[in-house]
């Protein structure tokens, strides 16, 4: 059974090692608002923040170009950055850039590498909790979503989705909905539909 | 949630005649009003413009007269942009953009005679002091005309305390502040070199220039243009006639609020 | 104005507004009432109407105020000038919304988990747009709701009530006239899990006894609170799970069935 818990809810009587959860005087609690699984003794975050580790893929901003460093802007507490020595591009603030998670130093600042100049399209804002949703098993759904709409698109795991080209409309609701319907059965019929009926 | 869309991609689309959200170029987003909202204020009232919302509150208490005009009550409009309306909203003293939209705001209406400030007197050395406070909650563009359908619902809907032995009363049985007009406005911007009305929070963040018309049923009440971009004389006049005919389904929304 | 008759504020054991001592005014919640905020909520109590607001965690600014090791929380309390039913407020910060501001940001400095994030900052903004007594108590219970609704990691939900003394009646949720005549009033915060008072401040004349009633009374009404904050919450997504409570619903094959867009 999956219920919908809250900030201090109790999970379980006794102390369990769950993603989300803490443990108190031999109980387990949830931190976030979220969905529990108690038989698979998982929390599925319904509001949640990103929290970055090595390998992730994100979309962000040049926020300033420095003479040896790029400040990206994650829209997140963590500020990005990128060597100079890391990249060919020729990357200039206001630019929205897509990249990978290579490191986080102490001061939890995300050193990041790989970055892609994504040119003209727009940016939509999703909840980091709801990413997982948004790129499907194996990033079914999100490959669906791309096929279906023509429209190019490039999720970060920090909430940032770019998008260009195609039916950039439908495409923009259908991952609104996602994002407003995650938490609900049957939701990959009704994208399914909604994009039959966008087509 | 936000949205965020990038410069170019707002140019292109207006190129091709379209904006971001299906709009036509001199669309309203829906317009909601409230009055009532907070009972305690002699005047309230909210308006939702798409996701733009502000709250207006109205108080009347016992002044004195300006110099220059000893017969008459006086008008006092505030504006605060909440720094919960936005992240780009700071805390601390009021900022040139908040100054500005109360001044348009207040020029609007005292320019079409909303109150009338004659009949504010009380006796020698005591007028009406009416507040108009404009509260911005969230902001997604497009203040001025949130604001001034606000401030001009809570007026036009407020209660008249009474000044009997020296003490306010503000509860019971109560007339109307007196009101003589209905004022609101409509605020056009320009990018890309096409006109748009009613810019959302993300067209603000790339418009060239803006301008805010305010109208009564027949004539141009206040004016402000703002930022670096320029109208031409042919522009300012096609928007006048726009903010004209535009005003009609303002003033309707405002009349249908307070029961008109 | 003339305030210098002191009302009956107690006839037969009932209060002014018909409640008994033991009654909280009419409470709602509401939460995610606001776009741009990470998380809000309105919260209407008696005739207190309060909004709060939450940003962030966000890169703490100016810099100097950020901590390495921890989230700072930033909290401001404000009233709004035409939220009281007497004269027009003075805009700007005055010494009660800041000490306010100081206690309000204390209690969610303990159930907040701010290790999360280093040199960030939390904002919580709460504004009062109409006032009659108790402003800080419902301002605490919507920044609560605020904050869990924003997805910040917390260890509880904290609540607040303030509690009075009417001559020798202990009475709960003080309104605004009670407060000016009260022979006591205590504004309690407390987080229901960890049963701990985040928030006590007090002024006026009790007896031991009587501040001990007063804190029971307060754990006593987190049972009423405590769930409208939860009930409020988790209402958004109960009403979308409702929509599709049977599974998938079949495929709509008439196009007028389509939903109306949703604004994007």
């Amino acid at each position: 059974m999956q219920r919908i818990v809250v900030p201090g809810e109790k999970l379980e009587d006794k102390p369990l090692r769950i993603d989300e959860a803490f443990i108190d005087n031999g109980k387990t609690y949830s931190t976030i608002m979220s969905m529990y699984d108690d038989e698979k003794k998982v929390l599925i975050p319904l509001e949640g923040l990103w929290y970055p580790r090595s390998g992730d893929s994100v979309v962000g901003v040049v926020q300033e170009d420095k003479f040896n460093v790029l400040i990206i802007d994650l829209d997140s507490p963590y500020r990005g950055l990128i060597f100079a020595k890391d990249t060919n591009e020729d990357l200039v603030s206001g630019d929205i850039i897509e990249a990978t998670v290579k490191e986080l130093d102490k001061t939890k600042t995300v050193i990041l590498g790989r970055p892609r100049k994504l040119a003209g399209g727009k940016i939509l804002y999703v909840k980091p909790s709801k990413v997982g949703r948004i790129l499907g098993k194996g990033n079914s759904m999100i490959k669906q979503l791309s096929a279906d709409t023509q429209t190019y698109v490039v999720v970060g795991m920090n909430g940032l989705v770019w998008m260009k080209g195609g039916k950039i409309d439908l495409c923009t609701e259908a991952i609104v909905m996602i994002q407003q319907e995650a938490h609900t059965s049957g939701l990959t019929d009704r994208v399914k539909n909604l994009l039959e009926m966008g087509k | 949630m936000k949205t965020t869309i990038t410069g170019e991609y707002i140019k292109e689309m207006l190129s091709k005649g379209l904006r971001e959200d299906g709009r036509k170029f001199f669309d309203y987003r829906p317009i909601s009003i409230t009055k009532g909202n907070l009972p305690q204020a002699e005047g309230s009232a909210e308006v939702n413009i798409g996701n733009t919302k502000v709250i207006a509150g109205v108080k009347v208490s016992v002044g004195s007269p300006m110099p220059d005009k000893p017969d008459e009550g006086n008008l006092i409009t505030g504006a605060e942009l909440l720094p919960l309306a936005s992240e780009e909203f700071d805390i601390g003293p009021p900022s040139p953009e908040a100054i500005e939209l109360a001044r348009v705001v207040d020029r609007g209406i005292r320019a079409a005679g909303v109150i009338d400030l004659k009949k504010l007197f009380i006796e020698e050395e005591k007028v009406w002091d009416t507040f108009v406070d404009i509260y911005v909650l969230n902001y997604d563009g497009n203040l001025f005309d949130a604001s001034t359908l606000a401030a001009t619902t809570a007026l036009l809907s407020a209660r008249m305390p009474r000044y009997e032995n020296e003490e306010v009363i503000r509860e019971g049985n109560l007339g109307k502040l007196p009101t003589a007009n209905i004022v609101t406005s409509s605020t056009f911007a320009t990018m890309a070199n096409k006109l748009i009305l009613d810019p959302s929070g993300n067209e603000e963040l790339f418009m060239d220039a803006r301008i805010t018309i305010a109208t009564d049923e027949s004539n141009v009440r206040a004016m402000q243009k703002g930022l670096s971009g320029g109208f031409t004389a042919n522009e300012v006049e096609q928007l006048i006639d726009l903010a004209i005919e535009k005003s009609k389904n303002l003033r309707q929304e405002i009349k249908k609020t307070i029961g008109e | 104005m003339a305030k210098s008759e002191k009302p009956e504020l107690m006839v037969n054991g009932k209060r002014l507004d018909g409640r008994m001592s033991g009654d909280l005014r009419h409470v709602r919640i509401e939460s995610g009432v606001l776009k741009n905020a990470a998380g809000s909520a309105y919260v209407e109590w008696g005739n207190n109407k309060i909004l709060a607001a939450v940003y962030g965690p966000r890169e703490a600014l100016p810099k100097h105020t950020s901590d390495p090791e921890k989230a700072v929380i930033k909290c401001r309390y404000q009233m709004a000038p035409f939220s009281s039913l007497e004269e027009h407020g003075r805009t700007g910060p005055n010494r009660r919304a800041i000490e306010i501001s100081k206690v309000t940001k204390e209690v969610f400095e303990n159930v907040i988990i701010r290790e999360n994030f280093p040199g960030s900052e939390i904002s919580i903004f709460v504004e009062v747009l109409q006032s009659d007594g108790g402003t800080r108590a419902a301002g605490i219970t919507a920044a609560a709701v605020a904050l869990a609704g924003s997805g910040i990691p917390m260890t509880d939900i904290p609540y607040a009530v303030s509690i009075g003394k009417i001559g020798e009646h202990i009475v709960i949720d003080l309104n605004k006239i009670e407060d000016n005549y009260s022979d006591a009033d205590v504004p309690i915060a407390i987080s229901p899990r960890q049963d701990k008072i985040l928030l006590l401040q007090m002024d006026g004349n009790m007896s031991k006894e009587e501040v001990s009633k007063a804190l029971s009374m307060a754990k006593e009404s987190g049972k009423i609170i405590t769930k409208l904050q939860t009930d409020a919450l988790k209402a958004p997504y109960l009403k979308i799970s409702e929509k599709y409570k049977n599974g998938a619903p079949s495929m709509p094959q008439q196009p007028q069935e389509q939903q109306p867009q949703q604004p994007k």
